[in-house]
């Protein structure tokens, strides 16, 4: 705290006071949306007391417990195939000679990242339209599909930051100890990778769970996943209840990303000294 | 045995090539001690990933016991290595790592156990088995890195400077260390250092590599007493370098005349020059003062005391210095004097004509 400090940003004039309005910006509608979630009227802006009530109704709906189960489904199988798919595609530009295009693969991978959802979305829908023309499915798979397939960015880009990290001469002195390519993913790269591949999964688990644009346009009829049901209901009667969903929304995020840091904390201790 | 032939290695393609190794040649024979030695970037570790299968060589072949590698994958060369930086596996035990390759090989568990059991004891790191690998020492880690190299048995063992991380005194005890490893296990060892005194200390057979090539390749005193290259010489140990004229050859020696006039007997190399103008070296302990009139005549410029023995800087008559080493006596009085006349002299025979 010497005053030579040269130039130190906490200690310009108004820095609190932006910082204060970016996090009040930030979390004060989620603090009213958790607080109203417990009222036991059923307005979302005038307070009645506190009340247990609209997480018992979202519990007992059928309707909210159908989109629960379907949205747990989608996003399981959705980060499964999305973070297998990143290993392979993170094992393939990190792991091998620079080939032709690679600059091209990388773009591809990430290439919903960067085209606007809405496209993707429309799409999916014209394309799976063709196909349930041909098959007539109309099944679980379409969504399960175009979740991985837009996942697959989010659970790329920690998968590779671990890979790039990881020190490539363990996996050469694997092989130098007669392990075969495949055991050396598996005995040396893997057990290295964990954290990014769980980073990976958690990250595409929850980017599944609370998508709406492109679930909204491939799902067929009667197919809701707990985001697109919270968007009906709204259009109706808002009633705390889309509070109580929310909350719990919120709160499975925020224990998977503290569970990921602990995680990941103690894997960094016990591979670095 | 491993034969390698007309190897070599050019990275990239086009303006950015680079040549790492130009027509390696050189046989290692059975149970050898045999150290790469060279400056840094001069194609060591090349040669050895080259032997280990890291590095596709663009032209050449190399077998070991007659049996070609280079279409081997790694994991199938009957060779193991022994990293620069270690890399022990961080997610597993020092006794994990050591049974590593055991297990690759899908030996049975009782006979892993055995083999990691015996390596402990000869790396002497029995009581920490059971530590994880960033929990011990960097000499103990460098134990391990050998332990787990040791344990297949391989045919060869390549080590790239594994003692470069250690202290002075970890790494006298280690080159000691390796060297008693090397004769109880009769494996061949390709050693790899740009420390040119562990070269000497620990090596049947030195190869001195400069520019991706290979300059000599000989026995530790053959190389130091005999170098056959200007780089060789200067490279290893400190070599005064004279000037003079090839008078007459005779099978392995020759006739020089000095810049002084005098003629001195050399040792000739294969391949050096059989008239006209040459190098020659001669190493300052090979030397001796004299009164004026010597081979080389010249005023002393420095005397600089060294414990164990004396260097007097001498310089000639034509411009250059010659030093000359002198081992100290208990109680002796120094005889010499800056700014006296000295002259310089030296057995026939320990001056030796360079190529080039
Ligand atoms: N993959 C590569 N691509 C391009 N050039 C390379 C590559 N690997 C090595 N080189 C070059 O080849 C030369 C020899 O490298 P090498 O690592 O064999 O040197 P070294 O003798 O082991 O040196 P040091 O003692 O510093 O380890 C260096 O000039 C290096 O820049
Ligand atoms: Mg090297």
């Amino acid at each position: 705290m010497a005053k030579a400090r040269g130039f130190d940003i906490r200690r310009q004039n108004g820095f609190v006071f932006v910082a204060l309005c970016c996090f009040v910006m930030l979390y004060l509608p989620i603090i009213l949306l958790v607080v109203y979630s417990f009222n036991s009227g059923s307005s979302i802006a005038i307070w009645e007391g506190f009340s247990l009530k609209w997480y018992a109704l979202a519990w007992q709906n059928d309707k909210v417990q159908d989109a629960t189960i379907l949205s747990l489904i989608i996003a399981c199988c959705a980060s499964f195939v999305a973070t297998s798919a990143a290993v392979m595609a993170a094992l393939a530009t990190t792991r091998t000679n620079k080939f032709r295009g690679s600059a091209l693969v990388f773009a591809m991978i990430n290439q919903p990242l960067m085209i606007p959802e809405i496209v993707t979305a429309v799409a999916l829908l014209i394309f799976f339209a063709m196909i349930k023309v041909y098959t007539g499915y109309t099944g679980l798979w379409y969504l399960i599909i175009a979740h991985s397939a837009f996942c697959i960015p989010f659970a790329y880009m920690p998968i590779r930051a671990r890979l790039q990290g990881m020190d490539l001469s363990l996996e050469q002195a694997a092989a130098d100890l007669y392990g075969t390519p495949w055991r050396v993913f598996r005995k040396v790269t893997l057990p290295q990778l964990w954290p990014g591949v769980l980073a990976g999964a958690m990250l595409a688990f929850v980017i599944s769970l609370d998508d709406v644009v492109i679930t909204e346009f491939v799902k067929s009829a009667g197919q809701d996943t707990l985001p697109t049901y919270m968007l009906g209901q709204i259009r109706r009667v808002v009633t705390p209840e889309v509070n109580a969903i929310s909350t719990i929304l919120l709160a499975i995020s925020v224990a998977l990303v503290i569970a990921f840091y602990k995680l990941s904390q103690r894997t960094d201790q016990s591979t670095k000294k | 045995m491993i034969e390698i032939a007309g190897l070599s290695k050019t990275f990239g393609s086009g303006a950015s090539a680079f040549t790492a190794l130009k027509d390696i040649n050189v046989t290692i024979q059975e149970n050898e001690f045999f150290t790469l030695l060279g400056p840094s970037g001069c194609g060591k570790t090349t040669l050895l990933r080259s032997i280990a299968g890291f590095v596709d060589p663009s032209t050449g072949t190399l077998t070991i016991n007659g049996e070609d590698i280079l279409s081997k994958p790694p994991f199938a060369r009957p060779v193991n290595t022994v990293f620069q930086n270690y890399a022990l596996f961080p997610h597993m035990t020092v006794a994990e790592n050591i049974g590593f390759g055991l297990e690759m090989q899908d030996r049975p568990k009782a006979e892993i156990k055995s083999v990691v059991g015996d390596m402990l004891e000869l790396v002497q790191m029995t009581q920490m088995a059971d530590r994880m690998t960033s929990q011990i020492s960097g000499g103990q880690q460098q134990r391990v890195a050998l332990a787990r190299a040791l344990a297949p048995k391989p045919e060869v063992l390549l080590l790239d400077e594994p003692l470069s991380a250690l202290d002075f005194k970890l790494r006298k005890e280690m080159q000691i260390e390796l060297k008693r490893l090397q004769a109880e296990t009769g494996i061949t060892f390709v050693f790899v250092t740009h420390d040119q005194e562990e070269a000497l200390t620990m090596s049947d057979r030195i190869a001195v590599m400069n520019a991706g090539r290979i300059l000599q390749i000989g026995g530790p005193k053959d190389i130091y007493d005999h170098p056959a290259e200007r780089f060789v010489a200067d490279f290893i140990g400190d070599t005064n370098f004279v000037d003079g004229e090839v008078k007459k050859v005779a099978g392995e020696t020759a006739q020089v005349q000095l810049q002084s006039g005098k003629v001195i007997k050399a040792r000739n190399v294969a391949g050096g020059a059989t008239s006209g103008p040459v190098t020659v070296a001669v190493r300052p302990e090979h030397a001796d003062l004299s009164a004026p009139g010597g081979l080389i005549d010249g005023t002393l410029k420095n005397i600089i005391y060294f414990g164990t023995d004396t260097h007097y800087h001498v310089q000639t008559d034509d411009g250059s210095t010659f030093v000359i080493r002198r081992q100290n006596q208990p109680d002796a009085v120094e005889a010499h004097e800056v700014g006296e006349k000295v002259g310089v002299t030296f057995n026939a025979g320990v001056a030796q004509i360079l190529r080039d």
